[in-house]
């Protein structure tokens, strides 16, 4: 049997359980945690052993020790198993532990952004900008760059609206409104996925050479890059800073990836503690990039004088190269490859209109 | 010459028509086109992108033509075309561009660009923004006869030289030949070898031929510099001596646009068709060749390659003749890798050569030519137009390659079978 | 009530728009007028302006390299779209339901959803592209970007809208399409057809002068 992804019947069904899910959620504040500890410690405070004939049974059906799967004439991944105890650990990770500490450690890596701007500045060019410029990047380098940065911003936001949806944008737009937000999110987020898998690939395959450690990279790391105080520390084209997080975006994208293609396609003989483990590596794995990418935003927007032209324009400022990259500026000062800013403007087609700057051109009529 | 931008709108919107139209409707500026430009290929410059050439035609068009374009201008949402658009955009209209047509082979949506630029030459010829050179050069071809100044006189001096060299008489203004040829001003002053080989040629083949003493300039300036109204005074020459002579065949010669301005765009500038046909003079070599009316015997073992010039072969359609012939008179022919049809220009047509504001441009641009050659590795490069033979010259010797130019009829005229007339002198090994 | 409008009236009139103004944009090119051409031929006009509407979906061989970006990218995008404009099971639906009265086979939902894929890469690069690339940045108007980004929103809306659940999410998407209809005559998206015509003529005139184009 062919194994078709997402024929109607799974699509319905799998609108049924997101629909179901969607209504256990709204029902949960009525079930709070509180009223349950309530009825369970009411119950232990009874201590009388009145044997209830059908406890045992419960309690082997509620498998709180493990999961038994047990023999059934339904075939299907998990169809030996009547409760999923690990769906309930699963549901208050998500819930108590996942929601909130992600909701900390982002508005606190904001915090401390902001704080770190405030406090040390933005990073300038010691020696000013300058008129000379070096090629830093190609036109398809910045294509690729931005193409996964813009995928990665639209899956970021609407994985957050799926995961603080609840907490934060019900109480603010209300639930009709929401489930609207959500449903377009899951599908927006469903059918990006598959595009920034393709995005870091085209990333990888243009910059794993530059990020292969060189000498000096652990120098560079061990002085933190000469993030704080004044100096600066030579590095290549890629300090270790940038070589680490290329990494750590290949690497944990690729987890991110793997994880996210486990759950949108769920028809590959996944079984729910699968599924589980999914979600548990997809969310704490994109948090994480999250994070990191925020530090990387900050510092090559205002973080620092200077960053962004190279994937803007293309070229970056010499003075800047020297202060940041200083042995692949040097390599390329040797080979004669300093551009100047006029240049740099005539390549872009910056001189107005269609005038040509005169190099002992004449004027016409003359 | 004064500037009327008045008449220059007036002329320019008169060009629009449904191909144009049509044209700028499908572009969407992909940006594919300066791909193709030698212009733009050679210098990074975007502002030498072929239909960026076009920018004041296509707000003329979109002003008159387009439904938002009559309005945007009407709410004063955008500008309408100003004196100083013309001033701004003559330079990329005339300087950097030669009508090449490479980037109307490429245009994803088919836009024949080449042919846009020469219909907006015709709306800033009229307004009198066109490089002064040009404008010179236009002059003397309709008031002398030929750009350069060539007059009869030079001719028939150029002509007394070939007589003497050959020993073979060239039959001036005979009425009833089968073939009345042209020359271009460049091959009479530069390459007179042309002359003397067309001579040997003719002779050997049993080609009934003459000149006109009244019209024997090939070259169009106004084609160049796009002005239909001295194109047609020029091109009307040519027609009214070649029906009174009664000749069946107009021999266009080694000139690229030369074909163009008579071939294809003559009938349409005198408003009828021809009591003659037009031939290349390659198309007639091949042909005498093909039906053994001229014999050739030898080959050279140089290598060398083909430069197309580019109104002959790419906009002008004559392609297999020169590799037919080449075919069999080398041995060592190899082409370049963009050749034919897709050949690059020499940096020099379409006016440009005539251009002294251009110089520094088209010796940049040259480079492509360069490089082609580089790749090939070939010391020797046949052509068929005297002005890409100066052009290729002269960036030759700017770059200080050592590359060796010869033109396709002389080299025929070299192999001629059973010649007992002395070959001009030249060493090909 | 919107709802309505969006299904109704607003339908009914981007689509007469469209159509006409389809229509209206032919008739400005053909009335600009064409000389005919009084130099013989050396063949004929019509086969070459036939072929060049094929050949020149096939680059050539410098541009192909120099303008790879371009021609990935663009073939990506149009690829891609043209499958999930006409053979996505809710667009053939819609179609039978509003147009033809009469549908045809739809894509299976996962080539429905990879060719989406495909188009929104191939859309998001040469939108980039368009923006970085000084040629393209030279020469484009707002008219290329406008045209570019209803498109995006379209896809965009589209794409929300998948689980087909969400009445407003739909709406949303065919509103946008509807805008798509309206702007779509009166700017550079008109290629989709006129692309006929430039091909054409460029296609005769060299098909007479006996050049393939």
């Amino acid at each position: 049997m062919g194994r078709v992804l997402f024929p109607q019947n799974v699509a319905d069904a799998m609108k049924g359980g997101w629909l179901f899910l969607l209504c256990v959620l709204m029902l949960l504040p009525l079930v709070t945690s509180t009223a349950a500890m309530g009825a369970e410690t009411a119950e232990q405070a009874q201590a009388i052993p009145v044997p209830n004939p059908s406890a045992d049974l419960w309690r082997d059906v509620r498998q709180r020790d493990g999961i038994m799967t047990g023999k059934t004439q339904v075939a299907g991944v998990d169809s030996g198993a009547l409760i999923n105890p690990y769906g309930e650990t699963w549901r208050n990770f998500r819930m108590r532990q996942l929601i909130p500490y992600s909701g900390y450690l982002l508005a606190g890596v904001l915090l401390l952004l902001a704080l770190f701007y405030f406090i040390r500045g933005k990073i300038r060019v010691n020696a000013g900008m300058s008129e000379k410029k070096l090629f830093r990047y190609s036109l398809y380098e910045r294509m690729i760059h931005w193409f996964i940065a813009s995928v990665f911003l639209f899956l970021a936001l609407t994985g957050l609206i799926l995961l603080f949806g609840r907490s934060l944008l019900i109480p603010w737009m209300g639930q009709e409104l929401f489930s609207l937000l959500a449903s377009a999110s899951k599908e927006g987020h469903n059918l990006f996925g598959p595009v920034f898998a393709v995005a870091l690939l085209l990333i990888f395959i243009r910059f794993v050479r530059r990020n292969i450690y060189q000498k000096g990279d652990l120098t560079w790391l061990l002085k933190g890059g000469g993030i704080i105080g004044k100096g600066h520390v030579p590095s290549n084209f890629f300090n270790m800073g940038e070589k680490s997080m290329f990494w750590l975006l290949i690497l944990v994208g690729i987890v991110i990836v793997g994880s996210g293609l486990l759950l949108v396609f769920p028809v590959f003989g996944q079984a729910r503690l699968t599924m589980e483990l999914a979600h548990v590596s997809h969310a704490v794995t994109t948090l994480l990039m999250i994070v990191v990418i925020m530090g990387h935003i900050y510092i090559g927007s205002v973080g620092m004088e200077g960053a962004l032209d190279g994937m803007t324009t293309g070229y970056c400022d010499l003075n800047w190269a020297r202060e940041h990259h200083a042995q692949w500026a040097e390599r390329c000062e040797q080979a004669g490859q300093v551009v100047s800013e006029a240049e740099v403007s005539r390549l872009r087609g910056e001189t107005a209109g269609g005038h040509i700057p005169p190099a002992g051109a004449q004027e016409s009529g003359q | 010459m004064e500037h009327d931008f008045a008449k220059g709108v007036e002329e320019l919107g008169r060009q629009i028509d449904s191909r144009i139209a049509s044209y700028f409707s499908s572009c969407v500026h992909c940006g594919l086109c300066a791909e193709a430009c030698l212009f733009y290929t050679e210098t990074g410059d975007p502002r030498y992108t072929p239909i960026y050439k076009l920018e004041p035609m296509r707000r003329l068009w979109k002003e008159q033509h387009t439904f938002w374009g009559k309005f945007a201008v009407k709410l004063g949402l955008s500008k309408p075309l100003t004196e100083q658009d013309f001033a701004d955009w003559e330079e990329l209209v005339y300087d950097s561009c030669t009508m090449c047509g490479r980037c109307s082979m490429v245009c994803p949506v088919g836009n024949d660009i080449a042919y846009m630029i020469r219909k907006e030459r015709e709306g800033f010829s009229s307004a009198g923004y066109s490089p002064v050179s040009m404008q010179d050069a236009t002059h003397r071809a309709l008031t002398i006869g030929s750009p350069m100044g060539v007059t009869l006189k030079t001719l028939r001096a150029a002509l007394a030289h070939v007589e003497k060299d050959t020993g073979l008489k060239i039959p001036m203004d005979q009425q009833g030949a089968d073939y009345m040829t042209l020359f271009s001003s460049m091959e009479i002053v530069n390459f007179p070898e042309y002359i003397e080989s067309v001579a040997r040629i003719f002779d050997a083949a049993g080609v009934s031929w003459t000149i006109s003493s009244e019209a024997f300039e090939a070259t169009n300036s106004g084609i160049q510099i796009g002005s239909h109204e001295a194109a047609r005074k020029i091109a009307s020459r040519v027609v009214n001596v070649a029906e009174s002579l009664g000749v069946k065949y107009v021999i266009s010669p080694e000139c690229g646009h030369a074909y163009t301005a008579l071939r294809w765009e003559g009938p349409n500038l005198i408003g009828r068709a021809y009591k003659f046909e037009i031939i290349h003079i390659l198309e007639l070599l091949d042909q005498l060749q093909k039906d053994g009316r001229l014999q050739l015997s030898g080959h050279i073992d140089t290598p060398l390659t083909f430069h197309d010039p580019c109104q002959v072969v790419r906009r002008g359609g004559v392609i297999g003749p020169p590799r037919d012939l080449l075919s069999k008179l080398a041995t060592g022919f190899v082409e370049m890798a963009d050749h034919g049809t897709m050949n690059w220009c020499c940096g020099g047509g379409g006016g440009v050569s005539a251009n002294d504001r251009a110089e520094e441009l088209r010796l940049k641009v040259f480079d492509r030519k360069r490089k082609q050659l580089e790749a090939l590795g070939v010391k020797t490069m046949v052509t068929a137009c005297a002005n890409c033979r100066i052009i290729l010259e002269e960036g030759i010797e700017d770059r200080e390659m050592d590359v060796e130019v010869i033109g396709l009829t002389e080299l025929v005229a070299e192999y001629l079978a059973g010649d007992s007339v002395a070959s001009p002198e030249r060493s090909l090994d | 009530m919107i709802g309505q409008l969006i299904d109704g009236p607003l339908w009914y009139f981007s689509l007469g728009v469209f159509c006409l103004g389809v229509l209206f944009r032919f008739f400005t090119i053909l009335r600009a007028g064409l000389k005919p051409d009084l130099a013989i031929p050396r063949a004929g006009g019509a086969p070459g302006a036939l072929r060049n509407l094929f050949t020149r979906f096939i680059p050539r061989r410098d541009v192909a390299t120099r303008g790879r970006l371009t021609l990935i990218a663009g073939y990506l995008f149009h690829l891609g779209l043209f499958a999930l404009l006409f053979f996505a099971r809710p667009h053939v639906d819609f179609y039978a339901e509003r147009i033809t009265g009469f549908g045809w086979p739809a894509l299976p939902y996962w080539a429905f959803i990879i060719s989406a894929e495909i188009a929104f890469i191939g859309l998001l690069l040469l939108w980039l592209h368009r923006l970085l690339h000084p040629v393209t940045r030279l020469l484009s108007t707002a008219d290329d970007h406008i045209g570019t980004g209803l498109v995006f929103l379209v896809m965009l809306t589209g794409c929300l809208a998948l689980a087909q659940s969400f009445e407003p999410l739909r709406l949303l998407h065919l509103f946008l399409a509807e805008l798509l209809l309206i702007y779509f005559p009166f700017s550079s998206l008109m290629h989709t057809f006129n692309f006929v015509f430039s091909r054409g003529y460029s296609g005769a005139i060299m098909g007479r002068k006996g050049v393939n184009a």
